[in-house]
């Protein structure tokens, strides 16, 4: 027998087109129009992702892990939060009322201290080096789950700058796991219909090609067609939820709450683009490489952050969809305790903090502590391996037991030798 | 003794074959192996046809040779048009871009490589000679300078990763070999017995030792330095201390002993980037594993090419991947690619002479349509669907739409001139830089295109003599559903077909739109999108 051909892949041929997507989806898909009625997604409860990056580096020092009155602490306060005995910098008063929502871990102590290299490889997990390009958790997330039963695409990603189809992100599952960006929260090209095109003319137009398709498929093999059926009704759905994109139409009082600035809209777009059903959303916010006057920049950066988080934690509570969504706050790395001639903080990947809310996730735990200085961990210290370890189990998948197929080689979903961090899981 | 006893062994069944060309020796072993499956019925006479349009010329037929191939009644016009498509200028021009995508992966193009691509398959220069181009280019000569690219383009740096010597040297061995010895780069494979550091390593240490440089007067080419290699190149296992070493070396073939010469007299011709003379060792490591590698003597590359062109032509390799041959890994078919491997060493690497086999088995000509009770691919016992690349669909769609012409002659600046086009199928079709392009992918990306894109739609608005116009012009439904179907599937409607064309028409309000939309629906149907 041949090593490399796995029975179920024959079988299972249509999934691997589909973009791994379930049984259930692909019925749906195969019912010809999928419209499904707004809600849906969340009376089925599927297990979403919020995934929130602060690229740069946030400094855990002005954030959730404040070290008032300390050689390294800077000028900020540091205030108490709902949870007693716990304090967040003076920047985050809105999260420091929520804190019994959320999970801190302080212990994070990763790998790499420059962004080239650390943005995609705290991304990507950390695993083991087998000479292969692992997905992004966003990728790992849309190859293991597929769509929810909206059909809407599984990893999106709302950024600042470009936007169109992000392939790289998918590493070795192949472009098709790659992100969907909406770059300055606009959808990719070719996303409305042209003005001259009337929803009829679309509606009858499709149903004849549909129709020719049928023909066509009946006495050949399945997954070609399944495959292209997909993603003519995935452009079809995402048209029909084009009023997402419009933040015109969003009401005012909505957008001043989570914040007149980028990563507040984005972070609303985000939030309507996982009530839409999107199983993973990225929100991106750039520039928060402080490595000069970080003290003035950071006082905007979190607290637009903190307006943004807040935000949508709130709402995500208030719908029920905090149950079942995972929401991760991070960067690739903290930044250093020592403040540097220009009055900034640079790279500190020996000791940071990432925040975990929802699905799975045991609210109100604050999770390992740094020394007195913030300098180190003290304690059991953690890396971004245990931290995937850790997602996944709180999205129901085992990574001892699930593998990635690469080609017909296996390998781990995260890293082999890490686990999950004890007491971060509900 | 032995080869006595191996040519005797031989005899009966070279005695039986003697008569025998290799399409039907082809047929015969993949009857053999389906046993009981059934085999798909014969193609029909469009379905051959699109294909052989698709694969020799680069696109579909025209409405009209349609028309008259399947008016023909001749028992054999297809064994003829083969012969014709064979005898194609355009037949040269579409193996260029086929073997430009399998083996550059959409990394981007090149003038003077696909000049070089197309001045080879034009010359049916045999394989082996073109693979010892790529891989030992010779710069100075103009003829052969595009052979560069393969090359070079690989030692171009994209993003912030630094030159990519181990990426040159992983693909040298997955495209003339078949066998991807990444993971043997830093140890032993992990998952692949056959594959040893040192098959890696051993390439590895004439293709690290590349230097990008510009074009001069002499290359008028972007070209790689060779660098003296005096000594062999140590490496070790990440698993362990021990180092070794090695010279070049093709992998799983013998070490290349470095030769030694007195200080100033390891040039034939000394190097002098000033001046543009791109200098010639005496000991060149590429010309070296180049010579080796690209011969009958090495069994692998002989198997990887024949693999690849019956990919191209079935859809799936005999191996699969094509790029992981090794003991673990059996061909599906072990004695049919001994075979072809044996028979296109026998006539010299001529691939032109390969392909006409290929296209001449009834395993070729076979219907896409599944024999009852289906039949798993692997057996060959029906077409498999394959994608069209974005360059022949958009050659299709302009020639099906019947602007070809009118695109053709807009400046390059306008919105639906030939190089717009180009530019949004290759966006819309293409796969990222690096990713192969093996089988039929649908993605979102593309179904946007084809819903919304404004130009794609320009193509179906009705317009002097495209074929919008035509269709309109023909009024009755039946009439323009037969040549609507004919123009873009090369087939005529069933009945079914055709009623629900005329209910179609008749349905919407005006019949300019109408058409446009029938068009529009067939165009953007998975019956056109690929090639079955």
């Amino acid at each position: 027998m041949n090593p490399l051909c796995k029975p179920n892949e024959h079988a299972l041929s249509r999934r691997q087109w589909l973009g791994g997507m379930g049984g259930a989806a692909a019925a749906g898909a195969l019912g010809g129009l999928v419209s499904p009625a707004v809600g849906e997604v969340l009376k089925q409860k599927e297990k979403q992702v919020l995934f929130i990056w602060l690229d740069g580096g946030m400094s855990q020092l002005e954030s959730w892990d404040p070290k008032p009155n300390t050689q390294f602490g800077g000028p900020f306060r540091s205030i108490p939060t709902k949870l007693p005995g716990i304090h967040v910098s003076e920047l985050m008063p809105r999260m420091a009322k929520k804190m019994d929502k959320i999970c801190l871990v302080r212990a994070m102590r990763t790998q790499d201290n420059s962004h080239s290299a650390g943005v995609p490889r705290i991304q990507r997990g950390d695993p083991k080096n087998r000479g292969v390009i692992y997905p992004y958790f966003g990728s790992a997330v849309a190859q293991l789950m597929g769509p929810t039963a909206s059909g809407l695409p599984p990893y999106v990603w709302v950024k600042p700058g470009s936007g169109g189809f992000k392939p790289t992100d998918a590493g070795f599952l192949g472009p098709k796991y790659g992100a969907l960006a909406f770059g300055d929260g606009q959808p990719p090209p070719n996303f409305l219909r042209p003005a001259t095109l009337s929803p009829e003319q679309d509606t009858a137009r499709n149903e004849l090609r549909r129709a020719f398709n049928f023909n066509y498929a009946q006495p050949r093999r399945k997954a070609n067609n399944e495959a292209n059926t997909y993603v003519f009704d995935t452009a079809e759905i995402l048209l029909k939820r084009r009023e997402i994109f419009d933040t015109s139409k969003y009401p005012q009082k909505e957008k001043d709450r989570y914040g007149n600035h980028l990563l507040g809209q984005h972070m609303l777009i985000g939030r309507k683009l996982l009530e839409a059903g999107c199983r993973f959303v990225k929100v991106n916010s750039y520039g928060w490489d402080t490595h000069g006057d970080h003290f003035n920049g950071t006082v905007s950066l979190v607290n637009r952050f903190d307006q943004a988080f807040a935000a949508v934690l709130e709402d995500l509570e208030a719908t029920g969809q905090l149950d079942h969504t995972l929401v991760i706050a991070m960067s690739e790395f903290g930044r250093t305790p020592r403040i540097n001639g220009h009055a900034g903080r640079d790279h500190w990947p020996e000791a940071w903090t990432i925040a975990l809310a929802g699905c799975g996730i045991n609210a109100g735990a604050v999770i390992g502590a740094t020394n007195a200085q913030g300098t180190f961990v003290k304690g059991d210290e953690y890396d971004i391996g245990h931290m995937f370890h850790t997602w996944f189990r709180a999205l129901g998948i085992n990574p001892d037991a699930v593998e990635f197929d690469n080609g017909g080689q296996p390998l781990p979903i995260a890293h082999d030798d890490m686990g999950v961090i004890p007491g971060v899981l509900a | 003794m032995r080869p006595i006893i191996f040519i005797c062994a031989l005899l009966p069944v070279l005695a039986g074959w003697a008569a025998e060309s290799l399409s039907q020796r082809i047929d015969k072993l993949i009857a053999a192996k389906a046993g009981r499956q059934p085999l798909a019925e014969p193609a029909s006479d469009s379905e051959f046809l699109r294909r052989v349009y698709l694969d020799f010329t680069g696109q579909i037929p025209t409405a009209e040779g349609a028309r008259k191939f399947l008016a023909n009644p001749s028992a054999d016009k297809r064994a003829k048009l083969i012969d014709q498509l064979f005898a194609d200028a355009r037949w040269a021009e579409t193996m260029a871009d086929r073997f430009h995508v399998l083996l550059m992966e959409r990394r981007g193009e090149e003038e003077e490589w696909r000049k070089w691509l197309v001045a080879s398959f034009k010359a049916n220069k045999p394989w082996d000679a073109m693979a010892r181009e790529m891989l030992a280019p010779e710069g100075t000569d103009a003829a052969k300078a595009g052979a560069w690219f393969f090359i070079t383009k690989r030692l171009e740096k994209y993003g912030q990763n630094p030159t990519d010597h181990p990426g040159l040297t992983r693909d040298v061995g997955r495209m003339f070999m078949g066998v991807d010895l990444q993971c043997a780069q830093c140890h032993r494979h992990l998952t692949v017995k056959d594959y040893k550091q040192l098959d890696f390593q051993g390439l590895y240490a004439a293709y690290s030792n590349l230097r990008l440089q510009n074009p001069n007067d002499t290359i008028k080419v972007k070209w790689a330095m060779e660098s003296l290699l005096k000594k062999e190149m140590e490496f070790g296992s990440v698993f362990s201390e021990t180092k070794k070493t090695t010279g070049p070396r093709v992998p799983f073939g013998v070490p290349i002993t470095i030769p030694e010469f007195k200080k100033g007299e390891e040039w034939a011709v000394k190097p002098d980037k000033k001046k543009g003379v791109s200098g010639r060792l005496k000991f060149s490591p590429l010309r070296e594993i180049a010579t080796r590698m690209a011969t009958p003597e090495n069994p692998y590359f002989a198997r990887n090419i024949a693999n690849r062109a019956w990919f191209l032509m079935m859809g799936r390799g005999l191996i699969e991947p094509l790029d992981l041959t090794h003991t673990k890994n059996p061909p599906s078919h072990p004695e049919l690619l001994d075979l072809l491997a044996k028979e296109l060493v026998a006539h010299k690497f001529d691939l032109k002479w390969l392909f006409r086999e290929l296209a001449r088995t009834q395993t070729y000509q076979r219907s896409s349509v599944l024999p009852k009770g289906g039949a798993p691919e692997h057996l060959f016992a029906s077409a498999k669907e394959r994608p069209i690349a974005a360059e022949p669909l958009l050659r299709s769609v302009l020639l099906a739409t019947g602007e070809r012409d009118r695109v053709t002659k807009l400046d390059e600046e306008d919105a639906h001139s030939l190089k717009s086009f180009g530019d949004l199928f290759q966006g819309a079709f293409a796969n990222a830089p690096r990713e192969p392009e093996l089988a039929v992918t649908p993605t979102l990306k593309a179904a946007l295109f084809l819903r919304n894109n404004e130009a794609l739609l320009w193509l179906v608005q009705r317009r002097e003599g495209n074929l919008v116009d035509r269709l309109i012009k023909l009024k009755e439904p039946a009439k323009i559903a037969n040549e609507a179907f004919l123009t873009l599937l090369a087939r005529n409607p069933s009945d079914a077909e055709r009623a629900m064309v005329k209910s179609f028409l008749q349905k919407q309000p005006t019949l300019q739109n109408a058409v446009g939309d029938l068009v529009w629906a067939l165009l953007s149907s998975t019956e056109f999108f690929v090639n079955h």
